[in-house]
């Protein structure tokens, strides 16, 4: 688990203060810890609330991190992305077959047995029609469609691989159903299919009951299963390992069989790749501003998904937003607790001061009270918020400058910085909390608190 | 009345317990609002309507839907042909135009997407353009005229223009994004109202039509968008029995088959595109309102239950005058409750008033909705959510206030 250094130096300040009050400070931390199981109802409301503010922090925050993660981890350094000039996503770019035959015998280009290390792919995203619709659910889904030309040269360049039992489509790219062509109402060949893991499941709840039944995998289509888009059948011969990238929702399949069937007759991409990051960007460098053949545009693949990260900037302010008036509503409650808490103990804070401990460390006594259950509430929640991590939720990444943007599949991930920031944000709702009825308890004089 | 007045005066001596009741409902309403607001202006833009509705027309495969400019003459007139066919109400066609100011360092704020449609449907098709208050609406229709009497001008969304930099009236040129080499020189004949459009533009179809010719006549060929360049075509029927019979006639027609189009309600195409937002929304609906309400619940008891206990003493004189375990029950649900009514009509009304017409909604990214605004039924979600988190939160600390013992309280203080 990854934790960043900046979220670490108020950690640390946390600590050393703790420690060296513990040390130096002759603070009644029994007493504290008393008063906190004595008042265990009170205690443990305050620190629900705690733990509710903090397992929504984590969630939303693993939300958004599985985001990041699909638009972060999606490129390789060394790719070089080639869209046409002016093409805001990759929907709406338009390349020319003789484009492609120009741009990759490109010198710049890596060769692989001699062959140049070009992707020619075509993004279609198209409306399937849902068999049986499930209630509350719409009738049709986007698919998105990736046409290459050869699937071991676009899964080499973009570092995927297939499970076991599964191979990539073949040159044809169909294949004969058994039971169809001749003599059967079912005539054209099936079209040969790889399937991302995330949609390899969303398309296995299409199935029915019954098709469950005889079902290779009840949780998402296999290898052997078929479906139905376009009035054709589309069988699946092999699933990438995909998960956490953006190619974990498409479909992919010959381009020269799906780009004329959905009417998209060119390339929408070329993906290059280069021999290192290096020459990746003079490639690049020289497509946007030497290359004069055709009107392309060329983008580092990791600058291309990164672009796709307008989504995720968006909804972390939503959650910024949502997490700090949840905050000033855990401090509200914590502050009502300690307010009463003191209220209760005028008499003892009075004895106290009576007994020799200054002002400043009956201060500290009350604070790391409300710190206790602040924390207690945060590692709490962090822990429950945790629960989620893992888990495979359905959202869109886009750049926010038109088009429909990348359906996709993001794990949840609970990173080491998000239960930092839960247990930090605690420790700051804890302390501010406390703090006035802290400084309340403080200014009264002694002999007036044991009146 | 007496009952009430003690409540009042209860609620005033426990100060800060009230202020933090007060404080938690007055924070934590508006996110629930916030989450609320999303969640029904969603519901209903995805609920079908039983008359009045619209439907779009769009490609039947591909995403994003692209026709050609021939299909919107007779897809307008809801492809009727024979007697007995139905035409629609209303219709409207949408071409998207992406352009920039500076094609040499395109951003987002130099760059706008506009609709490219006849100016008149703006008010007549468009969601909430079509029921603007009279001021707004003739505003609004001042500037459709505009666009009516010179094909080169634009009304753009206020945002949209705040973030270019330019007012009404000023020139601007788009360099085309999508239409490459389609550069259009416009002129900026309005804005929208504030609403959803605070980020769109809408010039005159006629003007991008002329262009695209234009360039065929210049460069001898026509454009490579040429022949899809018609995005959507929306019709408005009066009802279900006319929707099914227009689209029978839609996708009967052999007019439509290269490429094939489909016609479905403006509720089923933004339900498709919500879906891939399905588990956003469930968590919000499922889980962040309802932590939310759990919070301030917990909040409220917790501030209750001390409130009791302070004044066990004084409900254990209620007690001895002749209170009944159910009124000082109903005595302490009643204070939480009027706190919480109170502070979540204030939060509630602040809310709306705040969000709407000071900051012109609220952005959050779902779909193509730009911005989101407070509905007035939020004045009622806030008074509800306010009552029933008060409520929820004081039921445990009445029941133990009822059940105060007069002996044992006073034996403590003995």
């Amino acid at each position: 688990m990854q934790i960043s250094p900046a979220l670490l130096i108020p950690l640390a300040v946390l600590g050393a203060a703790a420690g060296l009050l513990a040390w130096r400070g002759k603070i009644p931390f029994g007493y504290n810890v008393r008063n906190l199981v004595v008042r265990w109802k009170t205690t443990l409301l305050t620190v629900l609330a705690f733990v509710a503010v903090n397992a929504l922090l984590v969630v939303m925050m693993a939300f958004v991190n599985g985001m990041y993660q699909l638009t972060d981890s999606s490129g390789n350094p060394a790719n070089v992305v080639v869209l046409s000039e002016g093409a805001t996503d990759e929907s709406f770019s338009n390349l020319q077959f003789t484009d492609a035959g120009e741009l990759e015998s490109h010198s710049k280009i890596a060769r692989d047995n001699g062959r140049p290390m070009c992707s020619r792919e075509a993004y279609l995203v198209v409306n399937q029609p849902i068999p049986e619709t499930r209630p509350g659910r719409p009738p049709r889904r986007f698919l998105q469609l990736r046409g290459v030309d050869d699937p071991v040269l676009s899964a080499g360049i973009h570092d995927l691989q297939l499970y076991d039992g599964g191979r990539w489509f073949s040159q044809a790219g169909v294949q004969q159903l058994p039971g169809s062509g001749e003599g059967s109402s079912e005539r054209s060949p099936a079209i040969e299919v790889v399937l991302g893991e995330g949609i390899a499941r969303e398309l296995g709840r299409d199935r029915n009951a019954q098709a469950l039944q005889t079902a290779r995998n009840r949780e998402r289509l296999d290898v052997g299963d078929a479906f139905v888009l376009g009035g054709r059948q589309w069988l699946v011969v092999g699933l990438m390992q995909s998960s956490g990238s953006t190619f974990d929702s498409e479909v992919w399949a010959k381009r020269a069989i799906i780009g004329p069937m959905f009417g998209k007759e060119t390339y929408t991409s070329l993906v290059l790749r280069a021999p290192g990051p290096a020459a990746a960007r003079e490639l690049k460098d020289y497509l946007n501003l030497e290359y004069k053949q055709a009107a392309v545009q060329a983008l580092l693949e990791e600058e291309y998904f990164a672009n796709l990260s307008q989504t995720n900037k968006q909804f972390l302010v939503s959650v910024i937003f949502v997490v700090f008036w949840l905050a000033v509503g855990g401090a509200c409650g914590l502050m009502n607790t300690m307010f009463a808490a003191i209220s209760q103990r005028k008499r003892d804070i009075g004895v106290l001061r009576l007994l020799g401990f200054a002002r400043w460390q009956i201060l500290a006594s009350l604070l790391i009270e409300s710190l206790v259950m602040g924390l207690a509430g945060g590692v709490l929640g962090c822990g429950l918020g945790a629960l989620c991590n893992g888990v495979k939720a359905s959202s869109i990444v886009s750049s926010g400058q038109g088009g429909p943007g990348k359906f996709v599949v993001l794990v949840m991930t609970v990173s080491g910085d998000t239960v930092l920031l839960g247990i930090l944000l605690s420790a700051a709702m804890g302390l501010l909390g406390g703090l006035l009825p802290a400084i309340v308890a403080v200014c009264r004089r002694p002999l007036e608190a044991l009146r | 009345m007496k009952f009430f007045r003690l409540m009042l005066k209860n609620i005033r001596r426990n100060l800060i317990g009230s202020i933090v009741i007060v404080l938690g409902t007055m924070v934590l309403v508006p996110v629930v609002i916030f989450v609320w607001s999303i969640l029904a202006f969603l519901d209903a833009a995805t609920a079908e309507k039983s008359k009045d509705f619209k439907g779009i027309v769009t490609e039947r495969w591909r995403l994003p839907s692209q026709m050609p400019f021939a299909y919107a003459a007779s897809l307008s007139e809801g492809a009727a042909s024979k007697p007995g066919d139905i035409k629609p109400e209303d219709s409207m066609t949408w071409q998207f135009y992406g352009g920039t100011l500076d094609p040499e360092k395109r951003t987002r704020e130099n760059s706008m997407f506009a609709i490219a449609t006849e100016p008149r449907k703006l008010r007549t098709m468009m969601d909430e353009l079509d029921t603007l208050p009279p001021e707004e609406a003739a505003r609004l229709d001042e500037a459709i005229q505009k666009m009516e009497q010179n094909r080169q001008g634009i009304i753009m969304g206020q945002d949209r223009l705040a973030a270019v930099n330019k007012r009404v009236g000023e020139r601007i040129k788009l360099y085309g994004i999508n239409y490459r080499d389609i550069d259009l020189e416009l002129e900026i004949v309005g804005t929208f109202p504030e609403s959803r459009y605070d980020n769109t533009a809408a010039i005159h179809r006629d003007y991008l039509l002329a262009a695209l010719d234009a360039y065929e006549r210049q460069t001898g060929q026509p454009h490579p968008l040429a022949d899809k360049t018609l995005n959507l075509v929306w019709l408005r029927v009066p009802d279900s029995e006319a929707f099914a019979k227009v689209a029978g006639q839609i996708l009967a027609s052999p007019n439509y088959t290269s490429p094939a189009v489909k016609f479905e309600t403006a509720a089923s195409g933004i339900a498709s595109f919500l879906d891939a937002y399905r588990d956003l929304i469930w968590g919000m609906r499922w889980l962040l309102a309802p932590a939310l309400l759990f919070t301030l619940a917990l909040v409220i008891s917790n501030a209750i239950s001390i409130s009791v206990r302070e004044r066990q003493k004084e409900l254990a004189v209620l007690k001895v005058l002749g209170f009944r375990p159910w009124q000082i029950m109903a005595l302490v649900l009643g204070e939480a409750s009027l706190v919480g009514v109170l502070a979540g009509l204030c939060s509630a009304g602040a809310t709306f008033a705040t969000v709407n017409f000071v900051f012109g909604g609220f952005k959050f990214p779902i779909a193509f909705f730009g911005a989101f605004y407070i509905p007035a039924d939020a004045i009622v979600w806030g008074v509800g959510v306010g009552l029933l988190t008060a409520l929820l939160g004081s039921v445990m600390p009445a029941w133990n206030a009822g059940r105060i013992r007069v002996s044992e309280v006073f034996a403590k203080v003995a």
